[in-house]
Formats: structure tokens, sequence, C-alpha cells
């Protein structure tokens, strides 16, 4: 094999971290000389706070303590996100992390819950997740492992400081050899034969060679896009904003085991609870409010005492044309960028780790540079991307289309435009006979798509015909048993705040 | 509750059975009419051989597998074995079952790859226990759980066409599934592109609210609706004909399939209870029908007389439009390579069975069965070509199907492994990453380099372990029953 491959990383904010933790600690030294390059002047978006499940893999995978990890970070216990006035004013929904009662004959449930509907049964879909009941009692215990038992059917992932958690995978990395260089970056060097990255120049006058570069700049995506000029793929016309407010508040009230996303007049608000404190923003849509108004509005529904100035944001919707071009890797903001109303970028850098590091294949012949990336593998690369990407994107544009309110221009805009055939063709399915579409990679399963499209009331006008099970089969017994089941298991979980304590109290940096 | 009341399957064999019996027994509990009516039967196949995915479908349909092998003589399928794909006295082995045992969560034909790379070669059915039962002539059904080996594999079936379309014809009408009075004559189609009656051979008429395809190669029903609209695959796939025929009993045959690699195609045999079934696959542009019959004579003297089919590799654009619905062959043609033909005529009725139509108005239910469907007709299209891709056979038949570009992901797929190692699959596929590293392995392919952190892990893996694992296998293999002894058993 050839030498080791020597990675320069451009960025020191989520992106650049996770990278970092990553590449050294599934790579032994002898095969990576990982280097990362980040100018505290120019300085973090560090705003993502709010995770998936999936990070817990991540954090397995390259060996993070989760205790550690959420004690050091001021970090919660997330089980899904509540949608405020998002279809309706006055609506209440939560995305969990967990499934709705179980298959029977192997139909899935909600098929059965339809059915009873349709025969006059009120029961909100919510009974029937643990998740959500939880969520809604502020109460949190974590899964059992026994599959047959209802603890078992819900997942969780972190709320967390975001800056305290690029220091903590700092702290992580240099203790497994990153070498970590503040500077800031003043050219980049492309190859003359190739245009691939040669080096990159640093303000004090040093300039850094490398194989591997991963562009963890951020949205300027230093390398990427001013380098290479890949290109992007806008996604405005879907999902129209592309401005955030950010503001810390004192946290009031219960510590919720959830994140909340509340429908406003030009885009949405976030609520992200902490151990110390509260995240809030304000995302929206340019056109439709100024930066001063969105800044008032927000900061007059804070639950407690701002504890910093609203910091403005800017984004464009969309993905870097190949995420992977030539010797250039974009992970993070640089890579693409939805926005933050299901949580998924901090997902997508793990992605792109992952799948970065499981695709790597050195050249088996003498090493050329030229062979260390084969253009099969990259395509590869990309291809999975970009899948990732359009799934989640059609995800996010549901909670937009799918809405009654005609209060507000963006809800009219969104209510009405012109959505993905694939997104078309999905909701024609389920509102005609509740039929989620489901796939086999990529984020969000049956019960996310179920909870968001019964959230934003798109309701289906009949159910899978094997439901319709034989005469005698009590279909009523066995929704209720799941029911008692989940209330039994709620009464024996203890309050999120109070598990906090007990698992990970925070420790002071 | 859907409106649907009464479907008419319009076929002559085992998969308007599979589908009538499907039918009724998904809707037991509803006064949901199935009535079959005969199609015109076409040269009828011998026998054929299946996916594991066919005990799944006898589950679903409530049929007792000891029954079945009672009263049609089927034996079990380990295996498949090709016999001179990469050039004379070359032999590979597909076997129903993992290859080895995942270690240090890493797949363990990846170590194979490695071996491979490091030049040197092993073959993956002496780390497999369906694949070293299926060499040695034995069998036993799986057991356990989880990762023992002996949960690793599953099975298929070797199947009389006749005894088992009986047999399902006998389980169907127990369903309430019920036969016309007189096969087919004519179809009515209405203006809406809807087919509005059947017309009998005995002047009656009838008419149903859908009507189900499972009439073959013929599409008596469809070819009405959608008239000619297929995607042609035979640039890539140009066998178009199969000679095949009984043959008497083998002695004590192993649970596999044997494929032939030849001047035009390749030929096949396969066991039975109280006989075996051998056959010859090829090319009309390539071999004259005469000289492949003579081929099969060739191949096996004792031959009883053979009956020869045709059809020509492709599938139609749309499997289901307006109330009709093509299941099978109707829909899809594909040589039997790959074993997968009655597996997508019980992915069709699982899937017409999950979009079960509401009303007869709705249209969408349609569009994603032709999706989905179409994602799986294109990846079995793939796995057959795959066979061809890998082989090394000379001569005009052989170049002239190398010398066609691969459809795009396949070319994908093969680009992928053949770099790195790497086997990715999409979403609607019927073979798996472990059937792809049998076929890759077991085609010679060796990739340019390995994923460096699946090589980290290889190094982890210790020599004793895996010697240990394949004297595990061996041993357990051997410890199973003969083949034929095994099937008497379950018959009585
Ligand atoms: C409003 C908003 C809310 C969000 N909420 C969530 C959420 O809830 N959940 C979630 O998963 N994600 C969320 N995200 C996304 C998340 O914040 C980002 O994905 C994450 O912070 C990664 O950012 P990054 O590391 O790519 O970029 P940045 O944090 O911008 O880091 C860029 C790095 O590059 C360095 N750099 C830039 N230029 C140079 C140069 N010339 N020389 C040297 N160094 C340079 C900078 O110093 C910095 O270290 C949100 C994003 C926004 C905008």
């Amino acid at each position: 094999m050839p030498g080791p491959l020597r990675i320069v990383i451009v960025g020191g904010g989520t992106a650049g971290w996770m990278t970092a933790a990553a590449l050294v600690s599934v790579f032994g030294p002898a095969h990576r000389q990982v280097r990362l390059i980040e100018s505290s002047e120019i300085g973090i978006v560090g705003v993502g706070e709010a995770t998936l499940p999936h990070i817990r893999f991540f954090n397995r995978r390259i060996g993070i303590d989760e205790r550690e990890l959420m004690a050091k970070t001021q970090a919660t216990f997330k089980l899904g996100i509540e949608f405020v006035d998002w279809a309706r004013r006055g609506d209440s929904y939560i995305h969990p992390f967990g499934a709705y009662g179980s298959r029977l004959a192997g139909v899935p449930f909600h098929h059965y819950w339809l059915r009873q509907r349709e025969a006059g049964d009120p029961t909100p879909i919510e009974e029937y997740s643990l998740p959500i009941m939880a969520s809604r009692a502020n109460k949190f215990a974590l899964p059992a492992e026994d599959p047959s038992s209802v603890l078992s059917t819900f997942g969780y992932a972190f709320q967390f400081d975001a800056s305290l958690y690029a220091r903590y995978l700092r702290g992580f990395s240099e203790a497994r050899g990153v070498q970590r260089t503040d500077g800031r970056i003043v050219d980049v060097k492309l190859r003359a034969a190739d245009g691939w990255v040669e080096s990159v120049k640093l303000d004090s006058g040093e300039v850094v060679t490398g194989d591997l570069f991963i562009d963890c700049s951020g949205f300027r995506g230093l390398l990427i896009e001013q380098a290479l000029k890949t290109g992007y793929d806008e996604w405005t016309k879907w999902l129209p904003c592309d401005r955030a407010m950010a503001v810390p508040c004192e946290n009031s009230g219960p510590l919720t085991p959830y994140t909340r996303a509340t429908a406003r007049e030009a885009g949405w608000q976030w609520r992200i609870p902490l151990q110390h404190r509260t995240g809030n923003g304000y995302v929206y849509s340019s056109h439709f409010i100024s930066d001063d108004e969105a800044a008032s509005r927000l900061l007059e529904r804070l639950d407690g005492q701002k504890l910093a100035d609203p910091r403005p944001l800017r984004f464009t919707a969309g993905r870097r044309r190949k995420t992977w071009n030539r010797n250039v890797v974009a992970i993070g903001l640089s890579g693409g960028f939805l926005e933050p109303l299901e949580s998924t970028s901090i997902y997508l850098i793990q992605i792109a780790i992952t799948t970065l590091i499981d695709y790597l294949a050195p050249a088996s012949g003498p090493s050329t540079d030229a062979g260390r990336f084969d253009p099969r593998i990259v395509d590869a690369f990309n291809r999975w991307i970009e899948m990732e990407y359009d799934r989640v994107r059609d995800f996010l544009i549901l909670h937009y289309h799918a809405t009654e309110r005609d209060d507000a221009p963006i809800w009219n805009y969104c209510r009405t435009m012109p959505i993905p055939d694939s997104l078309a063709h999905k909701m024609e399915l389920f509102r005609t006979r509740g039929h989620v579409v489901t796939y086999k990679d990529g984020l969000f399963l049956e019960p996310s798509w179920l909870a968001v499209y019964l959230g934003q009331r798109v309701m289906p006008r009949g159910h899978d015909a094997r439901a319709d099970l034989p005469h005698g089969t009590d279909i009523g017994t066995h929704l209720t048993r799941v029911r008692d089941s989940i209330q039994d298991a709620l009464a024996r979980m203890p309050m999120h705040e109070d598990f906090l304590q007990m698992y990970c109290p925070a420790t002071l940096p | 509750m859907s409106q649907l009341r009464n479907i008419a399957v319009a076929g002559h064999g085992v998969e308007a059975w599979i589908v009538a019996a499907g039918l009724r027994r998904a809707f037991r509990a509803r006064p949901l009419d199935v009535r079959v009516v005969a199609t015109p039967a076409q040269p009828a196949r011998i026998g054929r051989w299946t996916l594991p995915s066919q005990r799944g479908m006898h589950s679903l349909l409530g049929v007792n597998e000891s029954t079945l092998l009672a009263q049609t003589g089927a034996t079990f399928k380990l295996a498949t074995e090709h016999f001179g794909w990469q050039g004379e006295g070359s032999r590979w082995l597909h076997a129903h079952g993992d290859i080895g045992a995942e270690m240090a969560g890493t797949p363990f034909y990846k170590f194979l790859l490695n071996e491979l790379l490091a030049g040197r070669r092993q073959a993956p059915e002496s780390f497999s226990l369906a694949g070293t039962a299926a060499t040695l002539g034995k069998f036993a059904r799986p057991m356990g759980e989880g990762r023992a080996l002996t949960a690793g594999f599953t099975y298929g079936f070797h199947l009389d066409e006749a005894g088992y379309s009986r047999f399902l014809r006998a389980h169907a009408l127990g369903l309430g599934a019920t036969e016309t009075s007189a096969p087919l004559r004519d179809v009515r189609v209405g203006e809406n592109g809807c087919i509005t009656g059947l017309v009998l051979a005995d002047g009656a008429e009838i008419t149903a609210d859908y009507y189900v395809d499972c009439s073959g190669a013929a599409a008596s029903l469809m070819s009405r609706v959608t008239g000619d609209d297929r995607e042609d695959w035979s640039a890539w796939l140009p066998c178009d004909r199969m000679w095949s025929a009984t043959a008497p009993a083998l002695d004590d045959p192993p649970a596999l399939t044997r494929t032939f690699a030849g001047s035009a195609g390749w030929r096949w045999r396969a066991p039975l209870a109280a006989g075996s079934l051998v056959g010859h696959v090829f090319a009309s542009r390539f071999e004259d029908e005469a000289v492949a019959r003579a081929e099969l004579q060739a191949f096996e003297p004792r031959a009883g007389e053979p009956v020869l089919t045709s059809f020509s590799a492709g599938r139609r654009r749309r499997f289901w439009a307006g109330n009709c619905v093509a299941v099978g062959e109707s829909s899809v043609a594909l040589e039997p390579l790959a074993g997968a033909e009655l597996h997508l005529a019980q992915l069709g009725l699982a899937r017409f069975l999950e979009l079960f139509p509401l009303d007869r108005a709705s249209t969408i239910e349609a569009d994603e069965y032709n999706r989905v469907m179409a994602e799986h007709a294109d990846a079995l299209r793939d796995f057959t070509l795959a066979h061809y891709r890998v082989a090394t056979v000379p001569g005009a038949f052989w170049d002239a199907v190398r010398s066609k570009d691969p459809p795009a992901r396949l070319a994908e797929r093969l680009d992928l492994y053949g770099a790195g190692g790497r086997i990715n699959l999409h979403d609607h596929e019927t073979f798996e990453e472990t059937d792809w590293a049998w076929l890759l392995l077991g085609g010679g392919r060796t990739p340019d380099s390995l994923e460096l952190q699946i090589r980290l892990q290889i190094e982890k893996f210790s020599a004793q372990e895996i010697g240990a694992l394949r004297d595990h296998v061996k041993q357990l293999a051997a410890s199973m029953p003969r083949h034929l002894d095994f099937v008497r058993r379950v018959q009585k």
C-alpha cells in the first residue's frame, strides 16, 4: 500500500471537527495524516444544535462516549420534533423517532387505525406512539433492547450546544493526532496538469500541501466552489427560506425532550432546549419579511430572557453539483444546505463522512495521485450523496406544501407552488389510501412520513384493503392493548430533567 | 372498504393459480369472487427452478411444503452450479446462503476479495454451508436463529410444471376460486382503455371489476390494452428459445441446478424426485432450432420428446393499465438463468395485494405498481445479464453479448465493484449483496482495490478463526442427510 494519505481539512466548525474525529479514529497513523486549518478570526456558524438518532451510530463507530459527550455539551435528549401551527393555526403534532403500534398480518399498523377511525373511533394516532406520549409528558428513558418490549419502539437523539460540540470533538481529535492550525487561507493553488488542488496558502505565508482536501469552510465553499467552480443546484423555488436570526435565551418551564418548530408569518421559529439555555431562531424568507422585523418578532416570542443579540445568517437551499470533485470533498455547509426544519444538516455531514470512509480504496499499484481516487468510486460516492439530499428535500417540501394556511403570503405561495413529481406521487398515494412510499436507503422511514402527512392534515380517503380482516378479529381490542402498554411504560418513565441529572449532568467546560 | 367484488384471472398455469389463490386467501374475509379463465395453452414449460422466495409464497398461500413435495415430486435447490462460463473446465457456484459469517462487522466475502488481490483464490462455497452441502449432495432445512451457520441459508425448489400447476389449481379452488366454463376467445376493450368483458369459447361473456393477465408471453389481455408497448432487452440478452424435456432420474442428485455454457447459449439440468429435467436455452440468431435440438439430444440422449418455447427478452412499459394487471411472464420475459420468473409473479401478486384498488376509478395505484415493478424487473435483468458479463467464453454469440454496453445501473455497479470491491444496491432488488458476491467472485472478477476500512478490519481476522469456520462448515454439511433421502422422508 502507498504511504499515508495526507488529508487537509479546511474549516473547524461542526463539519470539520466531525470529519477530523472520524478519520483519525477509523484509520490509524500508518494510513493517514490529518491536518485541520481553521480561522478563529472568521469563526463558525455554530447554530446546529438539534440532531437525529443516527448520530449515535456515528458516536459508536468512532468511539465517542455518549454520557461524556452529553455532559460536556450541555446536552438534552430528543425524542422528536413538535410542529406547531403548520397545517392550521392551533395545530400541534409531533414527528417522533419511533414507530406507531406494530404491523399486524403484514400490514402497517396505521391502516388499522384508519379503519377504526372510519368506523368512528376518535383516538388520535399519537396515543399509539410511546415517544410522542413521553414527549407530551416531558419524560424520558433509554430504549430497551428486547424487541417484544414497547420500550424498544423508539430511538433518540441529542440537543446540544454546537460550539461546545466542536470544542469537544477538537479535544477528541487532537488527542488522536490531528494537527490543528489557526490561520486564514488566502490562496488556493491548483495543479496545472489536471486542476487538482495542490496546496493552500495561509495568511502566515505557510503553504500546506495534501493529497485529499476536505472543504468544511462553510457556505463560502472555499475550495469546492471558489477554487474549483463546481456549481450549485438551487432549490429556493420549493424551499423559499433564505435567512435566519438566531438567539439564545434562558430556560423556563420543564425541559422538553423534543425540539419545537412553530410556523410563523414568513417562515418558522425553532426552539431547542439545552441544559443551560434554550436555543431559538427564526428561519424566514427575505421576500416576505425584513431582517429587522424578523429579529423583533423573534425576540417577542422567546420563553425566557435573551442571552445575546440576534445573529443573522444567510443561505440558499440546494446542493453542490458534485460533493466530491477532483481531490476535494465538500462536507457540511460547503456541500449544500437544507433548512434545519428536520435537523438534517448534521446527519448529512455524518453521511458524507461515513460514505467517504467506506468508499476510500487506495490504489493497489504503485502510488500515483490520480490512482488514489478512482473516478468510478468518486461517481458512486456522488450519486449516493445526491440520493440522500433529494430524499430529504422532498420530505421538507411536504411540510410547507401540505398546509391549509392562507393567512400569510408565504403560506399562499407554498400551498400553491408546483412540487417535484416524486413528492406529488407520494402524496397522492397517501391521500388515496394511506400508502406510504418507502425506500431502502436514505432518511425518513414510514413512521416519519406518516407523522408528517397526518400532522399536515393530508388525510387518507381509504386504507389498505388487507386491513379488513375476517369478522370476529377484534381490531379494537388489539389497538386498546397497544395503548395500554404505552400508558404502562409511560407511568414508569422518569421526567426528562430527572433522567438527565442522573445520566449526564453538565460539567462546566 | 374496497368496492371491488370480482376479479378475472386469465391464464392456464402456475402463475394464474398462484394469483387466484393469493387473492382469495388475502381477502378471504370478504366476498371477493375470483374466476380463472383459461387462455390458449402455449407450448408449455416442462418444469422450472425457483428462488427461495417461493417458500414465502407458499406460506402466503397457505401451502404446506411437505404436501407439495409428496404430491408433485419436487426437490430442493440450494444452489446453481455454472459450468464452463469461464472457459473449459471452469465451474462456479451461486448458493442461496451466506458466504462465511460476518467478522469484525465485515462481510466475509470481503476477506475472499482480499485474498484474490493477494493472488490467492479460495472457493466461496468452502465457507458456505449451503454451498458445501449442495456440492456434497446433502440437504437439510435451515435451523436456529441469528448468526448460527445453520440459519444462514435458504432454498428454492425444482418443480415439474404440470404437477405443480395441478397442485396449485386444487389449492386455489379449495380457497374458493372458480373456473369458467370455457377458455378465453376474445377480449372486449372499451374506449377508455379498460377491459369491459371477456368472451369465452362457448359464447358466454363474463365481466369483472379487474382483470389479471397471467397468460404468459401471449399477454392475451394486456396486449389488447397497451398493444406491444415493450422495452426490448434482446441486444443484451439475445437468447430467445428454449428446448426442454424430461429425462430419467439422476443417481443421487445434489440439491442444485446445473448450467453449462454452450456456443450460442447454455444447457441446464435439474433433479426431480422421480426423474429429471433438461433444457437448452439459445439465441436463434446464432443457432438453428434443429441444431439446438440436436445439441440437447447429445447433452442428454435419454431425454424425452423436447418442447420448444420462444420468448423475447424485455418487459412491458406498463404492467398495470386501466383495470388490467399483467403479472409474471405476461409482463416480463427473461431467460430462466436466475430462476426468477415465478419470483416476478409473486412480486406482482404481493404488490397488487398491497395496492389493491379501493375503487375502479383510481389510477395512482397503477403508477406506483408500474414504478416499483419496473425497478424489480430491471434489477433481475441486470443480475441475469451479469452472468454473461463475467463470462469469458469465446465465440460469436458471447462476443456479441459482451460488445453491447450494459444498462447504466449495471455498468455503475460493475464499475464500483471493479474499482474497490464494493457492492451497492438500489431500492427494489431481489438479489442481495451476497448474491452479487457469489456471482462476481465466482465469475472471477477481481477488483482493482479494496476499501481501506475493510482491509483494516480484515487484518483483525485470525487464520485460526478462518480455518475453524471452514472446518465447521464441512462438519455440518457432512452431518446432513443426502438430498433425495431428505426429500423422501418429507414426502411420507
Ligand atoms: C439557521 C441554521 C440553523 C441550523 N440548525 C441546525 C440543526 O438544528 N441541526 C443540524 O443538524 N444542523 C443545523 N444547521 C446546520 C449546521 O449549523 C451546520 O451544518 C454545521 O454547523 C456545519 O457547519 P460547517 O462546519 O459546515 O460550517 P461553519 O460552521 O461555517 O464552519 C466553517 C469553518 O471554516 C473556517 N473557514 C472559513 N473560511 C476560511 C478561510 N479562508 N481560512 C481558514 N478557515 C476558514 C471557519 O473558520 C470555520 O471554522 C443549521 C444551520 C443554520 C444556518
